[in-house]
Parts: C-alpha cells; sequence; structure tokens
C-alpha cells in the first residue's frame, strides 16, 4: 500500500506550491495598493488611506484596500456578453492565469533549508517547485509564449474591433520581444553555463559579480525586454485606454476581468523575479548571504529576505517608470524592437561569447586578478559603444511628415474632374 | 494460434481498436449535413472514439508508478483528443486551439519521459510561434462564416481507414521493438492482417538488452548531453539548417519589402516638388 502513499517529495513539491501560489496571490493583491500609493506619490495626491478593520475607526493606513477590491470585483456581475463566442470567451482568462503561474515552477523564490534529516527527501531542500528541471530558463520562456494564447483569444473572442486589435497588438508585441528578451537570457547562460535558473544565481554567488556588471548591455536590453513583456507601460499599447478603451479585456466583467488583472500583475512579478535571478545576483549580497550550499536557519531566512527585498526593489521601479513616462506609438515600438534592441542583444551576446572564450588564455597572460578585470572591462566598453552608436544612428526616429503619392493639388483637380 | 493466449488477445483488443478508432474518426468527420441525423452520427461516432481510446489503454504496457501512470494517461489523453479534435473541428481558429492542446500533451509525454528539451522546445517553437501565426491568419482571414473547404471534408472514409491502418502499424511496431528480444516474435499477425500487411516482416534485430530499470528520467545530464550530440557530431547539419533558415527569412523580407517602381518614383517626384 505503500506505494498509494504520496512520497515526502511529493509531499514537499504540495507545500511549495501552495506557498508559492498563496504568496503570489497575495503580493499581487497588496502590490496593488501600493501602485496606487505610489501613483498618488508621483501625483502629489494621498492615495487610498482609509479602509481599514471593518466596522471599526482603525484605518491602518489603508491596508484593507485589497481585501474590499477583491470582494468588490467578485461580487460584481459576471456578465457575458450575447455577440462572444462562449468557450473561448470563458478559456482566454484561465489559460492566461495558468501559464502566468506555472512559470513559477522553475523560479527558485530563496536558496536552500537546511538539512531537515527527512527519510526520502533529497536534503538540502531547495526553494524551487520543479528542481530537476534542467530546462528552467527555457520553461520560463515556453509559458510565457502560451501567455500569448489568453491574450489573442481573449481579443478573438470578445467579437469587438478594440478587443481584437487590442489582442492582436498585444500579441505582435510580445513575440517582437521575445527575440531581444531570449538574446539578453543567452549572454547570461553562456556566462553561468547553465539553464537552471538556481545555477544562475550560483555562479554569481561565487564569484560575486553580478552578471548586471559583467554584462551592463545585456542587462539593459533584458530590462527594455521585460518591461514590454511585461506590457508595462511605456509599453502598455494593448491596453491603451485613450485609444482600445481597454483592449483585449473591453468585454470582461467581474471575475474574469479579474483573473486578467491578476495575470498581468503576476506578469510583472515574473519580470522582476527574472531580472533578480539573472542579473542582479539572486539571493546573493556581499557580506551578507556567504555564497555556499551549506547554510543555518538564519542563513536562510537571510537569503529569502534579501531576495524578497531586491524583487520588491525592481517592481518599485516598475511601478515608477509606470507614473513617469509616456507611452510608445507602435511604429516606435516595433522599430525599438527590430532595430535597436536586437543588434544591441546580438552585440552582447558575441561580446560575452568572446570573453568566456578567451578568459582561460586571459588568465594564462595576465593572472587571475587581471584577467577579471579585463574580462569586465570589455563588456563595458561594448556598453558605451553600443549606446554612442544607438544614439548617433537613431534608427528609432521616425520621419512623421506624411507619404502621398499625389500631392494636395492633384487630389483637388481629380475631384473638380468628378 | 500463437501458444501464449494473453499475447493473442492482446492483438485482437488491439485490432478493435482500430477499427473502433476508425469508424469513430469517419462518423466525426465533417460531411457538410446538418440536423438530427449529423448530431447522432457525432454522438455515435464520440462513444466509438471513447470505446477506442479505453482499448488502447487497456493493451498498452503498465509504466510503473501509480502516479507516473497517471500522469502519462492524462497527457496522452489530451494529445490524442486533440490531435483528432484538430482534424474533426469545423471552425479553423477552434482547429488550432485543439492543435495546441495536442502539443502541450506532446510536450508533457515528453516530459513524463525525461526528454525535457524536448518537450519544452515543442512548446516554444511550435505552440509558441508556428501556432500563433496560424491563429494571427486565421483570425485575420475570416471574420465571418465559414468556406465551404472548412465545412465539408472531401474523402472521410480513405482518411480515416489510412489514419488507421497507420495507427494500428505504429503501434504493432513500436510495441515490439519495445517489448524486447523474448517476445518480439509472439506478436500475433491479426491486427497486422487486419491493417493490410499480410507479410510478415523481416525479422528485427533485437534490441541490445537495454537497462530499461536504470534510465532515470529526471538525470540532471540530458540537456548537456543532447547538446553536446547536436554541437559535436551533428554539427554541420545544425549550421546548415541555421543556414538555410536565414536564407529564407532574407529571402521572404526581399520579396515583401519590395515597392512598385512607379509607386516610389511618384513620391520621390511629390517630396521633390515639395
Amino acid at each position: 500500500m505503500s506505494d498509494w502513499l504520496p512520497s515526502p517529495t511529493t509531499i514537499a513539491a504540495l507545500a511549495k506550491i501552495g506557498l508559492l501560489i498563496g504568496g503570489l496571490m497575495t503580493a499581487a493583491a497588496y502590490l496593488v495598493l501600493v501602485e496606487r500609493w505610489m501613483a498618488a506619490w508621483v501625483q502629489d495626491r494621498k492615495g487610498p488611506n482609509r479602509v481599514g478593520i471593518p466596522l471599526t475607526k482603525i484605518r491602518l493606513f489603508g491596508l484593507g484596500q485589497p481585501l474590499a477590491d477583491g470582494l468588490k470585483i467578485i461580487l460584481k456581475e459576471d456578465f457575458t456578453p450575447k455577440h462572444v463566442d462562449k468557450v473561448l470567451y470563458a478559456a482566454a482568462p484561465l489559460v492566461l492565469l495558468a501559464a502566468s503561474l506555472a512559470i513559477f515552477a522553475a523560479i527558485p523564490f530563496g536558496s536552500v533549508l537546511p538539512p531537515l534529516g527527512i527519510a526520502g527527501l533529497p536534503d538540502p531542500v531547495p526553494f524551487l517547485v520543479a528542481p530537476a528541471l534542467d530546462v528552467g530558463v527555457l520553461w520560463v520562456f515556453a509559458l510565457s509564449s502560451i501567455a500569448v494564447y489568453g491574450v489573442l483569444l481573449g481579443g478573438w473572442a470578445s467579437n469587438n474591433k478594440y478587443g481584437f486589435l487590442g489582442g492582436l497588438r498585444s500579441s505582435a508585441q510580445l513575440v517582437a520581444y521575445e527575440i531581444p528578451l531570449g538574446l539578453g537570457l543567452l549572454g547570461v547562460v553562456l556566462a553561468a553555463g547553465s539553464l537552471k535558473l538556481d545555477a544562475i544565481i550560483n555562479a554569481q554567488a561565487e564569484t560575486g559579480i553580478w552578471y548586471a556588471f559583467a554584462q551592463p548591455l545585456g542587462f539593459i536590453v533584458f530590462l527594455v525586454a521585460a518591461f514590454a513583456e511585461a506590457a508595462r507601460l511605456p509599453f502598455d499599447l494593448p491596453e491603451a485606454e485613450q485609444e482600445l478603451v481597454g483592449g483585449y479585456h473591453t468585454e470582461y466583467s467581474g471575475i474574469k476581468l479579474l483573473l486578467f488583472l491578476v495575470s498581468e500583475f503576476l506578469h510583472m512579478v515574473t519580470a522582476a523575479f527574472l531580472i533578480v535571478i539573472m542579473f542582479l545576483g539572486g539571493w546573493h549580497l556581499w557580506g551578507v548571504t556567504g555564497s555556499g550550499q551549506e547554510v543555518t536557519w538564519l542563513g536562510a531566512f537571510l537569503r529569502f529576505a534579501v531576495l524578497s527585498a531586491k524583487i520588491l526593489g525592481v517592481i518599485l521601479f516598475f511601478m515608477l517608470v509606470r507614473w513617469s513616462w509616456p507611452r510608445f506609438r507602435f511604429d516606435q515600438l516595433m522599430n525599438l524592437a527590430w532595430k535597436v534592441m536586437l543588434p544591441l542583444g546580438l552585440a552582447n551576446l558575441v561580446t560575452v561569447a568572446t570573453v568566456e572564450e578567451f578568459r582561460p588564455q586571459l588568465v594564462e597572460a595576465l593572472g587571475a586578478g587581471a584577467a577579471g578585470w579585463v574580462a569586465l572591462l570589455i563588456p563595458w566598453g561594448v556598453f558605451f559603444a553600443g549606446w554612442i552608436a544607438a544614439g548617433l544612428l537613431t534608427p528609432s526616429g521616425t520621419d512623421n511628415t506624411p507619404i502621398r503619392t499625389h500631392g494636395p493639388l492633384d487630389v483637388e483637380h481629380e475631384l473638380v474632374e468628378v | 494460434m500463437t501458444p501464449d493466449g494473453g499475447l493473442s488477445s492482446t492483438g485482437s483488443l488491439l485490432a478493435v481498436a482500430v477499427g473502433c478508432a476508425a469508424a469513430s474518426l469517419w462518423l466525426l468527420l465533417p460531411r457538410g449535413e446538418s440536423g438530427l441525423r449529423e448530431r447522432a452520427a457525432r454522438r455515435f461516432g464520440m462513444l466509438l472514439g471513447a470505446v477506442a481510446l479505453a482499448l488502447f489503454v487497456a493493451t498498452g504496457r503498465r509504466l510503473g508508478g501509480v502516479g507516473e501512470e497517471a500522469v502519462f494517461l492524462i497527457v496522452a489523453l489530451v494529445a490524442v483528443i486533440g490531435g483528432a479534435a484538430t482534424v474533426v473541428t469545423r471552425s479553423p481558429v477552434y482547429s488550432a486551439i485543439w492543435f495546441a492542446l495536442a502539443l502541450a500533451g506532446v510536450a508533457g509525454v515528453l516530459l513524463v519521459l525525461g526528454a525535457q528539451f524536448l518537450g519544452v522546445a515543442t512548446i516554444v517553437v511550435y505552440a509558441g510561434a508556428i501556432l500563433v501565426m496560424f491563429l494571427f491568419v486565421l483570425m485575420l482571414a475570416q471574420p465571418t462564416g465559414m468556406a465551404s473547404y472548412d465545412r465539408v471534408s472531401n474523402e472521410p472514409l480513405l482518411s480515416a481507414v489510412a489514419g488507421a491502418v497507420l495507427l494500428g502499424l505504429l503501434t504493432l511496431f513500436i510495441g515490439r521493438l519495445s517489448a524486447g528480444p523474448g517476445e518480439c516474435c509472439a506478436v500475433p499477425s491479426k491486427a497486422a492482417a487486419l491493417a493490410g500487411s499480410g507479410q510478415p516482416q523481416a525479422p528485427v534485430a533485437p534490441e541490445p538488452p537495454a537497462d530499461s530499470a536504470g534510465v532515470d528520467p529526471l538525470a540532471a545530464n540530458h540537456v548537456a548531453r543532447l547538446g553536446g550530440e547536436l554541437f559535436g557530431r551533428h554539427l554541420l547539419a545544425v549550421e546548415a539548417a541555421g543556414v538555410l533558415l536565414l536564407v529564407a527569412l532574407i529571402g521572404s523580407i526581399a520579396i515583401v519589402s519590395r515597392t512598385p517602381p512607379d509607386e516610389r518614383a511618384d513620391a520621390a517626384a511629390w517630396r521633390a516638388n515639395a
């Protein structure tokens, strides 16, 4: 009968999944509050500060707001318009949410626990739902490309022009920015020599040099692409209220709209996780967390805290950018992806490959210390060169003069003739 | 008859399963009729399909652990049902969605079997890139109604039979290959006969005894080994494929971006005047 009982590994995995989903959903709710506070701060208002404990006068800085918002939107009428494709209309938000949650199977949310000594459970226990998944980075990629379906289907099933345009825009944007995103990732994968995200953190912790310092160009490319993939301002064209009402979720209301909004927030959280893990050292902080695989309980907690703090920092940056930048136009968006980010990403990849290839020769010729400095300076040189080249060539600049095959006089002439 | 009664019954079960699958597909394929008869045919077809699936599950070999078996069954059923629905559905957009589901199922099967890279790459390449392109085109191309070629299947009987024959042969021979050297010759020829292949095949070279018990599907070095193989032994093929794709890409850009010469001249002339 022991065959039927779940093994300790399964129980551990289920516990991690529960922790992760609970944590993520709560965090998403409270991040909405943080975002509104941030908006209020930027716009010199007070922001939500009244909802506290119900039936009392205690306000608690408005910490009850997410609960109230959630209740309100759940209790709203779940209205399905007559003209929609019912099955896909209902499936789209589910696909999007499922994909955005499943991404976290491969993303570590801490380091490792100290040995627990439970029989059947491999020690140490990593903070990762699927530690045996050898292709973590690719998994993240695959699931974020599945998320495109949710958006595209939501727009199409709505049977609404605004929704459809929003869905098309969104999928075009996601497909276009997947390439610079991948190029940014590839540099890190090359340097770390692994597709596992926890191995990438370990590689940074061992050398103490975060990849943001070793590959500044890759960091910038990845950061911009991550903003676009999360569809945050200045890349929020899929929704663009002034042009498309609400984009692909124009026709949605109630709980289905909530699912869409939560998934969008989760995309931002995923992007923050990836930025921190790939480029900002994950749970590593010099002189605080150590770098080995053996940890005490305090060390495990410290690493978790450092990772969470970094992620919160990146999310705050996301929000600050949202309230400080205007939105791109669609042609500017595409120009940026294909004419600026793609070449810069390629330049970064070639630089990283070259440095990694000749690192042993460098170490042999100059000694370990000097070789390290040279390997750092070359990417920074390429970074500034790329920046200057992008600035001088301005491939993202657009010619706004109208292109017409007829002059205005010609048209008038024709009209008169008719 | 074969001396081993158990295997013979497996073979006949398989034959029935293939027959059911063919009949079910034939009934389900769209024939442009509508009304009660069509609906009854579809219901009966679904029933037959379920019977065929159950029979296939019954004839298959066991994997081992209960959890593994359950997960494999789920993803395999998703893949098979998705594939059948892709062919049977009338709306092109729904076909594409079912195809995506079938791909997800296939990726799941690959993940269960430990081919992590292949599984994830299937999703990235097919579901993530190619199928999204299809969806784009389908959604833009047919805002209203369906064309006749979507509503009617051209050769329902032939295609169903051909599919079933292929299915039976593949199941039979893959099963024989993986059954091991001892059992390979005892596999009954009944299903093969039904599938239209009366000739006894050339004896399959017995597999080297694979240590199937020692293969860990979660071994960490699978991707590394695959990468080493691709960029070691098959480097030339990989590079050639890459160059081919690049050429195709450049070619398509060259074809698309060619503006008609008179338009270009007009635009230039107007700009010079303005």
